[in-house]
């Protein structure tokens, strides 16, 4: 195990896509979100910071790791590591520690500089939680990533839709929460993956503590990290051919 | 390494395996063994089955009935231990694009619980030809190095049976005589290989036996002389041989001439 989690943690760090995505677009937008009145625009401290963590996770859950699993799959570079003594379960667990580690990472930074620029101040256990959920965020984008791998075959196709994918979350996460697309987008971008981990890292940023939509919420992101998990189990398909 | 009858045990035995995708039958009862030393090829046109029943042996395939044995360990029931008897070079070879070669001999070595120190690796680079290209990732790598590169890694763990999907293939005339040489060396360390090729020169020049398989049967098996013997009155293979019978007059006159896939 030890091999693959070196092997991995080296292909991810080179991984260009994973890395720009998963840290640089939610550190831009913490940077980004100090000048002007884009602060307010967007909701307040708390809900441009939930908004860069839960960036960060989609990004590089969605763009990173599901583009990289295809082109491994495609390249053969799976079934050469299926052929060695390493059973199956280690070789997609090494993986995802590794994407699971790296979203923590990213989140760590994201947190630091959310403190350095927007004087975020938190409790050791809101740091906890916060990073409880990004845990639990990020679970539940690598289940979508895999599902993704594993109902289509095709690694432009995996991109393709992945690129799409994340456009339509993200968007439906932040405009549908506002209201401005009606009632009920508003209600389905609530419960959706990016408007339910927001809501979690929101009001886990604000000191008011949990509310009942919270559980919701964490009940929504978990039903979706089960089910994504189901059929990016059932349907994964270790060759493309 | 001999079985309760005091004889020695095939190092790889095929029994009746035979993989069906839906009403498609990929592999029809095919038996065979491989004894310590031997270097055996698997022939067939495209689409014969080949590289399912290689898939077979690798625990890549599930068979729908039938069993392989390697060294005696049923790779069903005892996937890893007889994985780790295996040394294998896929067709398509790639190992991670982003790994250089250093990191990729550790990698596998690991998998197969080998602890290799630097030394030895770059002495193992020196040997086949890599130890200038170590500071490279695996996609800088010419199409010959990455082959050598996957013949050294299916080897690092000194398994029993090297299995070689179509290992030639798209290597230029030096590359391939070169890769011949390595599969005579191994021959001389006791080491047996199952390899499969569409070249029939490259069976008659290092395979001790071969055999022909198509539509996933075993149509003939042997030694490459004996069975050119055998079927130099086979109208079959007399109706396609433009002079003195060869392996490849053989292999079309049981095959049959139409281009496959």
């Amino acid at each position: 195990m030890s091999s693959l989690l070196r092997a991995d943690t080296i292909v991810l760090l080179r991984n260009t896509v994973s890395t720009i995505a998963g840290i640089f677009l939610p550190v831009m937008l913490i940077i980004a979100s100090t000048f002007g009145k884009a602060q307010a625009r967007l909701g307040g401290t708390e809900n441009i910071i939930g908004l860069a963590l839960t960036l960060g996770l989609v990004a590089s859950c969605i763009l990173g790791y599901s583009l990289a699993l295809a082109y491994d799959r495609d390249a053969g570079v799976l079934q050469r590591l299926r052929v060695t003594p390493a059973p199956t379960w280690m070789i997609m667990t090494s993986r995802l520690l590794i994407q699971v580690a790296a979203s923590l990472s990213s989140s760590v930074l994201v947190l630091t500089v959310a403190a350095i620029l927007h004087g975020l101040t938190l409790s050791a256990g809101q740091y906890a939680i916060v990073l409880a959920v990004a845990i639990l965020g990020s679970v539940m984008f690598l289940a979508l990533g895999q599902a993704l791998v594993g109902l289509v075959k095709s690694t432009s196709a995996v991109n393709a839709i992945g690129r799409v994918l994340f456009i339509v979350l993200v968007l439906l996460g932040v405009l549908g929460a506002t209201g401005i697309l009606g009632g009920t987008v508003q209600t389905i971008a609530a419960f959706s993956p990016v408007g339910a981990l927001m809501t979690l890292f929101t009001d886990t940023l604000t000191s008011a503590g949990w509310a009942e939509q919270d559980l919701a919420s964490l009940l929504a992101c978990a039903g979706y990290a089960i089910l994504f998990a189901f059929i990016g189990i059932r349907f994964f398909r270790w060759e493309s051919r | 390494m001999t079985d309760a009858s005091g004889l020695a045990r095939p190092v790889l035995e095929v029994r009746d395996v035979r993989v069906a995708y839906g009403a498609r039958t990929a592999v029809d009862g095919v038996s065979f063994e491989i004894h310590r030393g031997e270097i055996f090829g698997l022939l067939g046109p495209n689409g014969a089955g080949k590289t399912t029943t290689l898939s077979v042996i690798e625990g890549l395939v599930r068979s729908t009935s039938g069993e392989v044995l390697v060294d005696g360990v049923d790779i069903r029931q005892y996937p890893a231990a007889a994985k780790a008897r295996l040394g294998i070079q896929l067709q398509s070879t790639s190992f991670q694009a982003e790994l250089r070669i250093e990191q990729i001999v550790k990698l596998y070595g690991g998998l197969y619980g080998l602890r290799l120190t630097r030394e030895q690796i770059i002495g193992s680079m020196r040997e086949i030809g890599l130890y200038e290209e170590m500071g490279k990732r695996f996609k800088k790598l010419s199409g010959g190095q990455q082959q050598r590169l996957a013949l050294f890694i299916a080897t690092l763990h000194d398994p029993l049976l090297l299995l070689l999907d179509e290992p030639t293939a798209g290597l230029d005339p030096q590359s391939r005589r070169a890769l011949w040489r390595r599969i005579e060396q191994l021959r001389g360390t006791d080491k047996s290989i199952l390899l499969t090729t569409h070249s029939m020169e490259e069976a008659q020049a290092v395979c001790d036996r071969v055999a022909i398989i198509d539509r996933g049967r075993l149509l003939a098996i042997g030694a490459p002389a004996a069975l050119i013997s055998h079927h130099e009155g086979d109208p079959r293979v007399l109706a396609v041989a433009r002079g003195p019978v060869t392996l490849e007059d053989v292999f079309i006159g049981l095959t049959g001439s139409e281009i496959r896939g």
